[in-house]
């Protein structure tokens, strides 16, 4: 069997795991909506409370930044945008470039929230089953009887199964290519295209063969979903991400 | 009692092509049914008329005496089905929840969704991987999680569509004793297949397809000397003279 994707669930024992899933979705939005407004101290106690989740719930780092290595490439030109074109007074020049202090402490803000939001997505899928999302969407969906919630919790619950099956898809194929010495193409482009078409065309077909086995085991929107409830350790957990919250706010 | 019967059943695809041919067919309960063909004969295209995955452009397909149109849900809980390709039919993020997956659409409750999981585990030996991940298990393992996944939703007729492919050596008798324990178990086995040389020695009947057609029905001695003439290799055995031998001897 091929390498799983670190984006996927991994069962476990860990605090997160064990959380009902409509916590960890309030939790998640709480705490990106606070990371995205936080300066630097309140930064550093959110990029604390991650790290001590990532080792609490051992989820695999190395194979994570490895899935990530788009992203961080983002997350460069993102600060090489800021540095070079944030007003302030100069920290290098070399020719006409020109690198301000205020750009790089923007910089570095928004990349460090971007990092902190990504790793508490990462954290999540990590932890949640699909199913388990799919409920948790459907019962914050409930007050709004005109939406197709049922619909919409699947669909949700889908896209995460989904995201797994997508990059290890992407990942063979880079692989047959690399092994027909894709890499003598040096055009970005062209390798794109020759990599995105058979990727797009591979998920279509198994997203059909998935509804046939799906439709093969009586699938329908009115079905038994997991539990959900609320335990102690929800509520207090509640306390200490709005007390985080609060602090970072402060600060 | 006829668990399957097939009257006059023909498909059409949507692009002209004539997938089945006025196809009539009955299969006995309990029975241990081998479907052969060459790629193309028609073979999954009749499977999927059992549970509705398709439906007839003519005739008609019941399930235990009731039309699969009139009740597709019935049909589905009363026939399973175990794909080709085992990794696209897996739905849950671990193999409890993927087992799990039948029980909740037919809107079991918790307690009943456990113990039916539960049991399904144990009928396949995959009890104490209940919480690993099931991309994780080998090709052996998917396979009988299928099986627990259908057995789970109490099916009563299995039918498994080239069971045996790209699996090892041992993984094929994994699967094999799996599913003789069921017909054992009294289950009717539909085994669909290009490959007999694995399974043709416990199967009661071979129903041989061309072209959308059944061409040959009779009990599996009598028509191995057939088979090559309708593009399907005949087990090893049969070249030499001999009985056709059981993987699992």
């Amino acid at each position: 069997m091929a390498e799983l994707t670190a984006f996927s669930f991994q069962p476990g024992t860990s605090l997160l795991h064990r959380l009902d899933v409509r916590f960890k979705i309030l939790f998640l939005i709480l705490t990106s909506l606070i990371s995205l407004g936080g300066g630097f101290k309140g930064l550093a106690i959110l990029s604390a409370l991650v790290i001590a989740l990532i080792v609490h719930c051992r989820l695999p780092l190395k194979s994570g930044l490895k899935e990530l290595r788009f992203f961080l490439l983002l997350l460069l030109l993102i600060l090489g945008a800021r540095m070079l074109t944030t007003p302030g007074a100069a920290l290098i020049e070399i020719k006409s470039f020109v690198v301000t202090g205020p750009g790089l402490i923007s910089g570095v803000l928004v990349c460090w929230r971007l990092v902190v939001i990504a790793f508490l997505g990462f954290l999540f899928i990590f932890t949640t089953p699909s199913a388990g999302i799919k409920a948790a969407v459907q019962w914050f969906l409930r007050p709004a009887f005109f939406i197709p919630r049922v619909r919409i919790a699947m669909m949700m619950g889908l896209i995460a199964r989904f995201i797994p099956v997508i990059l290890n898809q992407a990942r063979e194929s880079v692989e047959a290519q690399r092994a027909r010495c894709i890499e003598m193409r040096k055009n970005p482009i062209y390798r794109l295209m020759r990599l995105g078409v058979p990727v797009i065309r591979r998920t279509f077909e198994q997203a059909d063969r998935l509804i046939v086995a799906m439709e093969a085991r009586c699938y329908s929107e009115n079905r038994t979903d997991p539990a959900l409830s609320a335990t102690p350790i929800d509520w207090i957990a509640l306390i200490v991400v709005s007390v985080i919250c609060g602090w970072v706010m402060i600060v | 009692m006829d668990i399957i019967e097939i009257e006059n059943l023909s498909h059409r695809f949507s692009d002209g092509t004539l997938g089945l041919d006025r196809i009539s067919l009955k299969i006995q309960a309990g029975t241990f049914v081998v479907v052969a063909g060459p790629n193309g004969s028609g073979k999954t295209t009749l499977i999927r008329h059992l549970n509705g995955l398709l439906m007839p452009t003519d005739g008609c397909v019941k399930v235990a005496g009731i039309s699969v149109k009139k009740d597709l849900m019935r049909a589905r809980r009363l026939v399973g089905m175990m794909f080709q390709d085992a990794d696209s039919q897996i739905v849950g993020e671990t193999v409890y929840q993927d087992v799990a997956f039948g029980p909740e659409n037919l809107r079991l409750d918790y307690v009943q969704i456990r113990k039916r999981v539960a049991w399904a585990l144990d009928a396949v030996g995959l009890k104490d991987f209940a919480e690993q991940r099931p991309h994780l298990l080998s090709g052996g393992e998917k396979r009988r999680l299928a099986i627990a996944g259908i057995l789970a939703m109490e099916s009563r007729v299995i039918v498994c569509d080239e069971p045996f492919a790209s699996l090892d050596y041992s993984g094929v008798k994994q699967v094999l004793k799996q599913i003789l324990t069921l017909h054992q178990a009294g289950h009717t086995i539909l085994v669909i297949t290009h490959d007999l040389e694995k399974v043709l020695a416990h199967a009661d009947r071979l129903i041989i397809m061309q072209q959308g057609k059944i061409v040959r029905d009779g009990v599996p001695a009598e028509l191995v000397g057939d088979l090559e003439s309708f593009g399907v290799r005949a087990p090893r055995t049969s070249h030499l003279g001999m009985e056709i031998c059981s993987w699992l001897n």
